[in-house]
């Protein structure tokens, strides 16, 4: 690997080293606050230095892009890393995390995200979604002592495990239809006719159990809830935006390179799509704790993405990065949201228990109201243009009926998001009061909100900077 | 496309965004609800005044009285578009004025005011919005943002039934407005798809070529938004419950103004976009608006509780106003809009009133009323003569407007008008029913408090006046109508 190469790499090795480096002092002098801090830091540096430094190569090691579209996407993962430690910092103070792990592992993530998201080939592809995959393994059930935790990481090790054998596998059988693991000549063993075909779709569609197993589409979606539910809240928050968003930002180049085949692939889209939509949405509409009814939602606005992916075009990409964003910003607000009322023993997370807290808490249940309607949709939030991207697209690329799918599921939604705010503010039940907020979660807390406002009243400077990084057809 | 007034500052704006100013206020005023209510209260007088000083400076003028165009979310091809002619003048009138009232009702509000102001001025700013856009997004953006407060409103400030209410409100009015949504966006593709340029402007895609199929498909997307708020039977079930639970000043706005959007909607956006289909349309709205009118008197014949009364009555009123859009000519749209004015401000009024009788009675039921005369004779007389407005009683408000609207249904279709005429009849007796039961007979009320305060007194002079004003002399009210119809009907066009 040439010098030329890792400065390209600097900024997922920041991220990585650092988490290494963080690891490793942790172990001589166990300060909690001080690691999650430089753990802050380092992600922000990680996020500069991919914004300021101009890569002179193309390509990592034949594996990992470093185009304007990838470095955009390190960029957002290490914020998001960012922010979700500064979040954890009370949290992981009340429930006694180990900081140094706990702040290492959460880096360490970044880095198999942003590395998932700039992936060039299928090796690339296998390396950054593990990378985090197996983080995510240990945070999960990062709570000593939690049951339900334990359970959550369990869980997901199991259908994680399941997914990686289908990914690897799916992943070997592309290899040897087309004998390479570069991206656009991957491709080149499916065209119509060649007699490898076979064998090639075989490999996509192990693939694509993979990925649904990841994003959780419906039908691969089962541990969502229990793992939403085990996890400690940050690490959901981090679990719902950026695992499923970088394993999205990677499927864009992926179908992008697939031309014909992308067209051929959209029935089985359509039917995960809509399964998804539609599935999810009936999951989620009985739910009464707030984190199993985000896991069910996100299974929703995953099958929008899909319907986005496969719309495809410049404006199906940019609704989907677009939509990428926004459903995070809200996701992890709402996240942030439980985390700063957790205390030492336990989550609120049951609707009994929010009830009236809008009165107590009025700024925190102000912005999770504008967090859920933005996932619902409604303007003047950033789900709106979100949404509005995505069906813009799939009528554009003639997937009517699907988009009506959505339209029909967004107007049930609404009542499954109306819940929780029903619940804080339409109840007269005397709350009592739960856990005063730390500056640290109101910070996380005010960005996700302005953000959340702003790109629901001016998207227009953000829409036009995802147009020019996406990658050129 | 030119100004007629040549102001530079853009007063659309300042207009259009002064209530939101004033929810900042609010909310930064919080801890203090005197400082709240006079923050708030200052904020919708000063975009009455505003707007009557606008209104003023366009007497006599033609075209669009004020314009504003600037580029806003360029990668979807959305602009800051507002325009306002008589029509919306009319309208954000109305609303500055019943803004104030609804204020001014709820300066007792104790369970969180700030909270309360703030939402009613936000919901200021939506409805201010839906009646100045000009770029379907735009719109779009502020139809739904009037849902918010509204269910808000409704749901914490409601009474007992209020999150059902509330959330039947926000379904009804939201299925409505995804078909909308969708609607747009096709239109905007197809619109790109011809000419190559992608934009929402209203102006732009009236140039739309449609097959006559496409058409329709897209103008029901956009009639079924429109026709729920309006709400035309049978999309009316919701307002009934909204309108019992909502606490005055929400109830106020519903009936006064939410209402009026959907027929704003409907001759602002769809019928010009889809005349086509819009004219072929229109003997169906033409007999649901009929329908709507006896079906809702009936059922207000048989309701015990006053606010469901008058629910009912807005559901009768809004079919005659539809059914005078439904002749499509220019007598009986001016007769529409007239009458839309002159409902939102008997209507307004009545539920006004009616938050006065029930503080001082302590319910709405019918049967507990009764004998209002002889305890609180000021507050009677009023109340009885928004009543005879609101039935209809020539030389009050709501006549002036009936009246042009069955001309003008005469002129295009005789049976419909001699239907309407009819359910005139039937207004008459729901609501000489209201007053008999509540005015007169035996007192049921035990003289809790006073006749009419100061604060009472200065609402309902104001009303009182319009009402007996726009029932005598209409004609300023017409002459600000006047162009911009004829060029709607004209046209299906903007200035």
């Amino acid at each position: 690997m040439s010098f030329a190469e890792l400065h390209a790499l600097l900024p997922q090795l920041i991220l990585a080293l650092g988490a290494t480096a963080v690891l490793m002092l942790g172990a001589w002098w166990p300060s909690r606050s001080c690691w999650i801090l430089s753990g802050v830091g380092l992600a922000f540096a990680a996020a500069i230095s991919a914004g300021l430094l101009v890569p002179s190569v193309a390509e990592i090691g034949g594996m990992f892009s470093t185009a304007p579209y990838a470095r955009f996407f390190t960029i957002l993962w290490s914020l998001l890393v960012g922010l979700t430690l500064l979040l954890s910092l009370r949290y992981a103070e009340t429930h006694r995390f180990a900081g140094a792990e706990y702040t290492s592992l959460v880096l360490f993530a970044g880095a198999g995200m942003s590395l998932l998201s700039a992936a060039s080939s299928l090796v690339g592809l296998f390396l950054g979604l593990e990378a985090f995959t197996l983080v995510l393994y240990v945070l999960i059930a990062f709570n000593r002592g939690d049951t339900i935790g334990a359970e959550a990481g369990l869980k997901y090790l199991v259908m994680g495990a399941v997914a990686t054998g289908f990914l690897a596998f799916g992943i070997a059988l592309i290899y040897t239809s087309s004998g390479s693991f570069h991206l656009p000549e991957a491709m080149h063993g499916l065209q119509q006719g060649d007699h490898m075909r076979p064998l090639g779709l075989a490999g996509w569609a192990m693939l694509l159990v993979a990925i649904g197993f990841k994003v959780s589409l419906v039908q691969f979606h089962l541990w969502t809830p229990d793992v939403y539910q085990g996890a400690p809240a940050p690490v959901t928050g981090l679990l719902a935006t950026g695992s499923k968003g970088a394993v999205f930002a990677s499927l864009i180049p992926l179908f992008a390179a697939m031309g014909a085949l992308a067209g051929e692939l959209n029935s089985v889209l359509a039917v995960l799509a809509t399964l998804s939509m539609v599935g999810g949405t009936l999951a989620a509409l009985p739910q009464r704790n707030l984190k199993r009814m985000l896991a069910y939602s996100s299974v929703v606005h995953m099958g929008y993405l899909l319907l986005g992916l496969m719309s495809g075009g410049a404006d199906g990409q940019r609704a989907v990065v677009f939509y990428i964003i926004v459903y995070g910003i809200a996701t992890l607000g709402a996240f942030g949201v439980v985390t700063s009322f957790s205390r030492a023993d336990g989550e609120p997370q049951d609707y009994e228990t929010f009830h009236g807290l809008g009165y107590r808490h009025p700024r925190r249940c102000i912005a999770l109201s504008a967090f859920l309607l933005s996932l619902a949709g409604i303007p003047p939030m950033a789900g709106f243009f979100g949404k509005f991207g995505i069906f813009h697209a799939a009528l554009k690329s003639d997937h009517q009926v699907l988009a009506l799918v959505g339209i029909l599921t967004a107007l049930v939604s609404l009542y499954y998001y109306l819940r929780p705010i029903i619940v804080l503010f339409m109840q007269e039940r005397p709350a009592h009061e739960l856990r005063r907020g730390w500056i640290h979660e109101f910070v996380v807390l005010a960005v996700c909100f302005s953000l959340v406002l702003l790109l629901g009243i001016y998207p227009g400077p953000l829409l036009e900077l995802i147009g020019q990084v996406l990658p050129q057809p | 496309m030119t100004a007629s007034v040549a102001v530079h500052f853009p007063l659309l704006s300042l207009l259009l965004w002064l209530p939101l100013g004033g929810t900042l206020l609010c909310l930064l005023f919080r801890h203090s609800g005197n400082l709240c209510r006079w923050a708030s209260l200052l904020t919708t007088v000063a975009v009455l005044c505003l707007s009557l000083w606008m209104a003023f400076q366009s007497l006599g003028g033609n075209g669009w009285l004020f314009y504003e165009d600037a580029a806003w979310i360029e990668p979807f091809g959305i602009r800051y578009m507002l325009g306002m002619d008589g029509i919306s003048l009319l309208l954000v009138l109305l609303t500055a004025l019943l803004q104030v009232a609804a204020i001014l009702i709820s300066w007792q509000q104790k369970e969180h005011p700030a909270f309360f102001y703030a939402l009613i001025l936000v919901m200021e700013t939506g409805i201010i919005g839906v009646f100045l856009a000009l770029d379907l997004v735009m719109f779009y953006l502020f139809w739904e943002l009037m849902l918010i407060p509204m269910f808000f409103l409704i749901g914490v400030w409601g009474h007992e039934n209020r999150v059902y209410a509330a959330v039947k409100f926000f379904f009804f009015t939201l299925a409505g407005s995804l078909c909308l949504l969708l609607a747009i966006i096709s239109l905007y593709l197809i619109h790109g798809g011809q000419t190559g340029e992608y934009t929402f402007a209203l102006e732009a895609l009236r140039q739309t070529v449609l097959t006559p199929g496409t058409e329709m498909i897209l103008y029901v997307g956009f009639m079924l938004a429109f026709i729920v708020k309006v709400p035309l039977f049978p999309f009316h079930t919701w307002l009934p419950d909204a309108h019992t639970e909502a606490p005055p000043a929400g109830s106020v706005d519903l009936a006064g103004l939410l209402l009026k959007t959907g027929v704003y909607g409907m001759i602002r956006f769809a019928f010009p976009l889809f005349p086509g289909a819009a004219e072929r349309s229109l003997p169906l709205l033409a007999v649901l608006s009929l329908v709507g009118i006896f079906y809702a008197a009936w059922v207000a014949y048989a309701q015990t509780d006053l606010k469901r009364v008058i629910a009912y009555s807005s559901v009768a009123h809004l079919g005659f106003v539809i059914l005078g859009l439904a002749a499509w000519n220019q007598l009986a749209w001016e007769g529409s809009l007239l009458l839309m004015i002159n409902h939102g401000i008997t209507t307004g009024a009545l539920f006004v009133m009616i938050a006065m009788i029930s503080d001082r009675a302590g319910t709405r039921e019918l049967e507990h009323l009764g004998g209002l005369w002889s305890v609180f004779p000021n507050l009677s007389a009023f109340f009885l003569l928004f009543c005879l407005a609101s039935l209809g009683l020539p030389g009050l408000a709501n006549f002036s407007g009936e009246i042009l609207v069955l001309f003008g249904t005469f002129k295009a279709q005789p049976l419909w008008g001699g239907l309407a005429v009819a359910g005139v009849v039937f207004s008459a007796a729901y609501m000489l029913r209201v007053v008999q039961s509540s005015l007169w007979g035996e007192s049921k009320v035990l003289q809790r408090s006073d006749d009419l305060g100061p604060r009472e007194w200065l609402i309902l002079i104001p009303l009182a006046l319009l009402v007996v004003l726009l029932g005598v002399y209409p004609a300023p009210v017409l002459d600000f109508l006047r162009e911009p119809v004829s060029l709607l009907l004209a046209t299906g066009g903007m200035p």
